[in-house]
C-alpha cells in the first residue's frame, strides 16, 4: 500500500511541486497519475522513488516510512520498486542482459539465480533473442522492454512508470501498455504518469488528477478530464 | 563480500574496454607526465654525473724540494692517507715528475733546451692528493704543511685551483638544487594533468553513474569499480613508462655516452633503482587516481 498524508513540496524559493496530497493506492491497483506539465506529475514520482525529499507530509511505501528515509537506505528502497522512465535510463555500455542482471547484481543475488532470472524477464517483455545487443541497437520500444524487464527482476510490490510512453510511436505505446496491464494481473501495483489522453481513456482504471500541485480529481473508472 | 568484490573487480575491467578510447587518452596523459619526470630524473642523474666527473679531475699537488728524502714522503703519504677526508694520495717521483714535464713540454724546443742546460733534475717529488669532497682541500693542505714536513715543501698547485673548486662546489650545489625544484614542478604538473584526465573520464560517464543509483546501486558498489579502473590504467601507464625508459637505456644511453665522452651513470642508476622507481610511480599514479575517482564518481551519485 502506498500512503501519502498532506504531502508538500516547495522548490527554493516559492514554486510548489506538491501541494498538500493526501493519497492511498491499495495493493494491486493500477492508478494513472495525470495533469498537464508543471502539474506536479514528476515531483509526485520523484518523491515516491526518493529522488527528492517532500517538504512537508508524510510517504509510506508498503508499510515503510520513507519521508525521511536516509542516503544509504535509498538503494534498498528503488530494488523494492520498480521503476520505468520516459528516457529509458540504460547503461549503454552494457549489454541487455547486464543491464537487466546489473539490478540483481547491486543487491548481491547470486550468480546462479541471475543466470536463472535474467532470461525469464526478457522472455516476458520478449526480447530473449537481443540479450547479447548494446541499447543502442535497440528500438525506442524494445529498450523501453529492457526498462521493463529491468524493474521486474526483484518482482517489487510496485512498479512506479514516469512517461513509459513519452517517446514511443503507437504501436509501441501499446505493446508497452499491454505489458503493464499483465504486470498488473500477476499482483503488481501500477502507478503510471503520463499526460497520453488516449493511454488513459484505454486503461478506464483509476485516474488521479493534478492540477497546480493539488489533487483536483481522483476517480475510481477515471478518465482524462483536461 | 567476496562476490561483490568478484563483481566490482569484473566491471572495472569492463570499464576499462568498454571505454577504451578514453582509457587510452586517460593512459596517454599519465605516461607523459610519468616521462616527463623520468627525463628530470635522468637530467638530474646527468649532472650529479658531470659533477661528480668534472670534481675528479680536481686534485692538489704538493711539490717538494729536489732531493727530499723518500722516508719524508713515505711518511707524509701515510699520514695523509690516514685522515678520513682524503680519498687517495700517490707519490710521483722527481723522475717520473721530469718525464712528466718533458711530455707536456715536448713541442716547445726552448723549454725542453733550457732544462738540458741544467746539471741535475730540477724538479722535486710530488704528492697527489685527492679528497673526497672538494671542500677539504683546504684542511688537507694545511695537514700537509706541518712544521715535520713544511721545510721540504716548495710549493702547493692548490692555489692555482681554488677558484675553480669553489666554482664546481656552488655550480654542483646549485644544479641540485635546480634539478631537485625541477623534478618537483614537473610531477606537479604531471600529478594536475592526470587528476584533469581522470575526472573528465568519469565526466563523461556522469549519466551511467545517475542510473546506477535510480536501480538501487550503492554508493560504494558504483565507485569502486571506477576506482579500480583508475589503478588500472595508472598500472599501464607505469609498465609503457618501464619500456620507454629500458627503450632509452638500451638505445639512447650509449649514444649519449659517446656525446659526453664519459660514463652517463644512467644505467647504474636504472640498475640499482627501478624497482623503487617503478613502484613509486605506480604508486603515486595508482592513488592519485583512485582518490580522484572516488570524488568524482561521488559528484555524480545523487539521492
Amino acid at each position: 500500500m502506498i500512503v501519502l498524508e498532506h504531502v508538500s513540496k516547495t522548490y527554493y524559493p516559492q514554486s510548489v511541486g506538491l501541494d498538500d496530497v493526501s493519497l492511498r493506492i491499495e495493493p494491486g491497483e493500477f492508478v494513472s497519475i495525470v495533469g498537464q506539465s508543471g502539474a506536479g506529475k514528476t515531483t509526485l514520482a520523484k518523491i515516491l522513488m526518493a529522488e527528492e525529499q517532500p517538504s512537508a507530509g508524510r510517504i509510506e511505501i508498503g508499510g515503510w516510512d520513507i519521508t525521511n528515509i536516509r542516503a544509504r537506505e535509498i538503494p534498498e528502497l528503488r530494488r523494492q520498486i520498480g521503476v520505468i522512465f520516459q528516457d529509458y535510463k540504460l547503461l549503454p555500455k552494457k549489454t541487455v542482459a547486464e543491464n537487466v542482471a546489473f539490478a540483481l547484481e547491486v543487491s548481491g543475488a547470486k550468480g546462479a539465480h541471475i543466470r536463472e532470472v535474467v532470461p525469464q524477464v526478457l522472455k516476458i517483455v520478449g526480447l530473449e533473442d537481443r540479450a547479447h545487443r548494446f541499447p543502442r541497437q535497440l528500438s525506442g520500444g524494445e529498450q523501453q522492454r529492457v526498462v521493463i524487464a529491468r524493474s521486474l527482476v526483484h518482482r517489487p510490490k510496485v512498479l512506479l512508470a514516469d512517461e513509459p510512453t513519452g517517446n514511443l510511436d503507437t504501436l509501441n505505446t501499446q505493446d508497452i501498455m499491454d505489458l503493464l496491464v499483465k504486470i498488473n494481473a500477476f499482483g503488481t501495483t501500477v502507478v503510471l504518469v503520463t499526460h497520453n489522453r488516449e493511454v488513459v481513456n484505454a486503461l478506464r482504471r483509476r485516474v488521479i488528477t493534478l492540477k497546480d500541485g493539488r489533487i483536483v480529481t481522483d476517480h475510481q473508472h477515471g478518465k482524462y478530464t483536461l | 563480500m567476496m562476490r561483490t568484490a568478484w563483481r566490482i573487480f569484473v566491471a572495472s575491467w569492463k570499464h576499462v574496454w568498454r571505454n577504451l578510447w578514453i582509457g587510452l587518452a586517460t593512459v596517454v596523459v599519465f605516461t607523459v607526465a610519468l616521462l616527463s619526470v623520468n627525463v628530470l630524473i635522468a637530467t638530474n642523474v646527468l649532472l650529479e654525473r658531470a659533477v661528480q666527473f668534472i670534481e675528479d679531475r680536481v686534485d692538489v699537488t704538493v711539490l717538494f724540494q729536489p732531493n727530499t728524502p723518500q722516508g719524508v714522503l713515505d711518511q707524509a703519504k701515510f699520514y695523509l692517507t690516514s685522515l678520513p677526508q682524503t680519498a687517495s694520495v700517490q707519490i710521483v717521483s722527481a723522475d717520473d715528475a721530469l718525464a712528466a714535464f718533458k711530455e707536456r713540454n715536448k713541442g716547445n724546443q726552448k723549454i725542453l733546451d733550457a732544462l738540458a742546460e741544467l746539471p741535475g733534475n730540477p724538479l722535486g717529488a710530488e704528492l697527489v692528493i685527492k679528497a673526497h669532497d672538494t671542500a677539504d682541500y683546504p684542511f688537507l693542505l694545511d695537514a700537509v704543511r706541518n712544521p715535520q714536513y713544511l721545510p721540504f715543501i716548495h710549493t702547493s698547485s692548490y692555489e692555482d685551483h681554488r677558484d675553480a673548486i669553489a666554482w664546481i662546489e656552488d655550480a654542483a650545489r646549485s644544479l641540485r638544487l635546480f634539478g631537485s625544484a625541477l623534478v618537483a614542478i614537473f610531477a606537479l604538473f604531471g600529478l594536475l594533468a592526470a587528476f584533469n584526465a581522470i575526472r573528465v573520464a568519469i565526466y563523461t560517464q556522469r549519466e551511467e553513474i545517475a542510473i546506477m543509483r535510480l536501480v538501487g546501486a550503492t554508493s560504494g558498489y558504483i565507485r569502486w569499480p571506477f576506482v579500480l579502473e583508475g589503478v588500472w590504467l595508472a598500472a599501464f601507464a607505469a609498465l609503457i613508462t618501464a619500456g620507454a625508459v629500458a627503450f632509452g637505456m638500451a638505445y639512447g644511453e650509449p649514444r649519449l655516452a659517446q656525446f659526453f665522452g664519459m660514463d652517463t651513470g644512467l644505467r647504474d642508476f636504472y640498475a640499482s633503482e627501478w624497482p623503487l622507481l617503478v613502484l613509486a610511480e605506480f604508486g603515486s599514479m595508482a592513488l592519485l587516481s583512485a582518490c580522484v575517482s572516488w570524488i568524482a564518481a561521488g559528484r555524480y551519485i545523487k539521492r
